[in-house]
């Protein structure tokens, strides 16, 4: 009962600090709705268009780059613009049609298309598909340009010819074809890969965040006066990290029930995904108690709980998933309580799992619990009875 | 002002004595920065690595050239390729994730060529890599369009002079008909970048992120003096009563400069960010800086006590933080999110970093630097009357 009772004062305390109202309920959902609206479309990269040139191959060649599946486009409405997008980034990389295309093919010139390509990213090999785009558009103009050189016949009537014997002539097609089984499936609504993410990585921050209002406990003498009560030390103990978890399982729960309702994130199965946060919950508050024991100053534990939490929350996979790590930083992930929270999400949100297919996440995320509550009830010991 | 200065010096000594300063202002914002990169490095800059398989079970002339083309590729070092015997060694390499493509000629490939029938090229692609996959098919697209365009050129002049295309009419071309592929040339127009690497944005993002809560502990000091009396008893001094609120302005641009000094040059010299030219990157920071006071001014003369400053403030500076794109970029290209970041100065500082980056000279950084300036005149003179009224009269 008085485990209970100093569990939710605590949670009281935690309440009713107004600007926890955002850093708890308001700015988690927030961010869940911008990363939502930044990534719920698709990666694919953008070649920014410029066309000098109001003739047939320019526009062939800008219909063609339009068509490709893969690749998005953009138009500019000069090559200056074109440039400044590739320098800063919007675009990964730039055709830049030049005027008098087509007077260039009828001369049986060479046609010259300008291409800018960013030096990193995915610029480099953007130009196979640019290049594949203009090979096709320029295939008949360069059969009619051989052919008015061999035949001396004019290159109106060549192209015309080429053209015509284009559109039925046999092809060489290059079918396309997925294999193996995607890591994001087509079906994945756009907030289902955010939510997971930000609920361990604010349970976590919160419950860090709590070490700050214990060294308050501490420093106003209120843990000693508890002890003065006919309450022992280990109630105390259990109560405080009870306020712990009761802080970010209430937290856990909210963004849980906020974004099923509202972005209708599909959690999978119920039992397991409130059992993963019921256990990462418990690992945070373990965790939140350890640093309330150990230091002494609320401002120092409030800058270290930060950044514990926001560097775990990157390196375990909340801000990028972890599908997308290198081999070896998947390993240096999983050290992280994180990565295997996170792994259990990934198993019931996006593999349709069950409680039974998370059960070597929920066994790690025990032990984790276990050791940081073994650590912090005998540090919050010493620093409760310390004179 | 010599009041000011001295109140400046002893508050800094106090703040670097409580270490809550120096992990707020350095350690924080250089280990996430380490952390960030470590992560978001690779992902950051998107770097695909290519690598493609390909399968010539025909081996006539004309399947080889695909095997040239591909060759000439890895030459340039945009991938790397790999040949295998069968189709199903292949894709189980796509399947497992050994090759993210796998272009298949088929046996009969060069014969269909020959006899202008339709003929294919399978290119089989993980579901994961949708982009390399495309970039395989391009490849396989381009020179079968090289081979279409032969065929199609010897047609083509065949029709024009009304013959045949035989034996005969071959011999009679002058040029080589695989020349028609090649009736265009795509120059490459150089261009530089104007985007910061992966290592210097997470560090500029973080000093400037954290910058905000280093200077706060400067500008509260005003309420923590006004709670615990010492205000009164400052304002008994025979000092100004401006200089307290100078003094306290002082040591919050002080804490800022430190701060963001030290980790200048610390993630150049620890984890090789590449802030650019000196000058302009100083100029970005004292503005930087002053923006940061002058906000923070704004946080002090509006909030009731220490606590609700420090409240209000870190949820200014977590906003802020967040809508200038210091953790991700926000919005692409021009879109509504991409313009609403420039609010902050968070945005424009690190817009001036990039218009700094390449080794562009330090007036690069000068537009930019306007712009945090403006946000740093307009809340710093709004502060300072606020502040007045409250401290001063």
């Amino acid at each position: 009962m008085r485990v209970w009772a100093i569990g939710v004062s605590n949670i009281k305390r935690m309440l009713r600090e107004r600007s926890n109202i955002f850093f708890v309920f308001i700015f988690p959902i927030a961010i869940i709705l911008l990363i939502g609206a930044q990534f719920g479309g698709d990666f694919d990269p953008v070649v920014g268009l410029h066309s000098a040139d109001d003739g047939i191959i320019a526009a062939s060649i800008v219909a063609e780059m339009e068509s490709l599946d893969d690749i998005e486009t953009r138009n500019f409405g000069s090559e200056e613009e074109l440039l400044g997008a590739v320098e800063g980034g919007a675009v990964q990389a730039g055709i830049s049609l030049p005027e008098g295309m087509d007077g260039a093919a009828a001369a049986g010139e060479l046609v010259e298309i300008g291409y800018v390509a960013r030096t990193d990213g995915t610029g480099p090999q953007l130009q196979a598909v640019v290049g594949s785009a203009v090979a096709v558009v320029m295939k008949p103009v360069g059969a009619a340009q051989f052919a008015t050189a061999e035949t001396d016949a004019p290159f109106d009537r060549t192209l015309e010819i080429a053209r015509g014997i284009d559109e039925g002539a046999a092809a060489i097609a290059v079918e396309v074809s997925a294999v193996g089984e995607s890591q994001f499936p087509e079906d994945l609504g756009r907030f289902d890969l955010g939510a997971p993410s930000q609920l361990v990585l604010f349970t976590f921050l919160t419950a860090l965040a709590g070490s700050a209002a214990l060294i308050l406990t501490r420093q106003l003498g209120i843990s000693q006066r508890m002890l003065s009560t006919p309450t022992s030390l280990g109630t105390i103990v259990v109560g405080e990290s009870f306020g712990r978890f009761g802080t970010a399982m209430v937290q856990g729960l909210y963004i849980i029930v906020l974004t099923l309702i509202i972005f209708g994130v599909d959690w999978g199965d119920p039992v397991g995904a409130i059992l993963l946060l019921v256990l990462f919950a418990a690992v945070g508050a373990g965790a939140g108690v350890l640093m309330g024991s150990v230091f002494s100053n609320d401002q120092q534990a409030g800058g270290v709980g930060v950044v514990l939490s926001i560097g775990l929350g990157a390196l375990g996979g909340c801000m990028l998933p972890l599908e997308l790590f290198s081999p070896t930083m998947q390993r240096v992930a999983h050290i992280t309580p994180h990565a295997w929270a996170l792994d259990g999400y990934a198993e019931l949100v996006r593999r349709d799992g069950t409680t039974l297919d998370i059960l070597p996440e929920l066994g790690v995320l025990f032990a984790y619990a276990v050791i940081l509550f073994a650590l912090a009830a005998w540090r919050l010991r010493i620093a409760i009875t310390r004179p | 002002m010599g009041a000011a200065t001295r109140i400046a010096t002893k508050d800094l000594k106090l703040r670097i004595r409580d270490r809550s300063a120096i992990i707020i202002g350095i350690i924080a914002p250089l280990t996430l920065a380490f952390i960030f990169d470590l992560v978001f490095g690779g992902a950051f800059t998107q770097q695909l690595d290519l690598e493609f398989g390909l399968v010539d079970l025909d081996g006539t002339e004309i399947s080889q050239g695909l095997g040239d083309v591909l060759e000439e590729v890895e030459a340039e070092g945009v991938l790397v390729l790999e040949t295998f015997d069968t189709a199903e060694l292949a894709e189980e390499a796509v399947e497992e994730g050994v090759i993210d493509a796998s272009i298949l000629l088929g046996e009969g490939f060069g014969q269909s060529v020959m006899t202008n029938s339709d003929a294919g090229i399978a290119v089989i692609g993980s579901v994961d890599a949708p982009t390399s996959t495309q970039i395989a098919a391009s490849i396989a697209q381009q020179y079968a369009t090289g081979i279409e365009a032969a065929q199609l050129a010897v047609a083509t002049a065949a029709a024009a002079s009304n013959s045949q295309v035989t034996p005969e009419f071959f011999a009679s071309l002058t040029t080589d008909p695989s020349t028609a592929a090649f009736s265009y040339t795509i120059t490459d127009i150089t261009t530089a970048t104007r985007q910061l690497d992966a290592t210097t944005y997470f560090s500029a993002g973080m000093a400037v992120f954290f910058l905000f809560f280093t200077v706060q502990f400067g500008v509260l000091g005003l309420l923590e003096e006004e709670r615990e009396g010492t205000l009164a008893r400052l304002q008994a001094a025979p000092i100004s009563r401006a200089s307290i609120v100078l003094g306290k302005a002082l040591l919050a641009f002080l804490l800022g400069i430190i701060s963001m000094g030290v980790l200048v040059v610390a993630t150049q010299l620890l984890i090789g960010a590449t802030w650019g030219a000196p000058l302009g990157v100083a100029l970005l920071v004292v503005a930087g800086v002053l923006s940061a006071v002058g906000i923070m001014g704004l946080v002090a003369a509006v909030a009731k006590s220490p606590e609700g400053a420090g409240n209000l403030g870190a949820i200014i500076a977590v906003i802020l933080g967040m809508l200038g794109g210091v953790f991700f970029q926000l919005g692409s290209g021009d879109d509504f999110l991409s313009r609403l970041t420039f609010i902050t100065p968070h945005a424009w500082f690190m817009e001036g970093l990039a218009n700094l980056a390449d080794g562009a000279p330090w007036t690069a950084a000068l537009p930019a630097v306007g712009a945090i300036m403006i946000f740093a005149v307009v809340t710093g003179a709004i502060s300072w009357v606020l502040l007045r009224r409250r401290f001063i009269r």
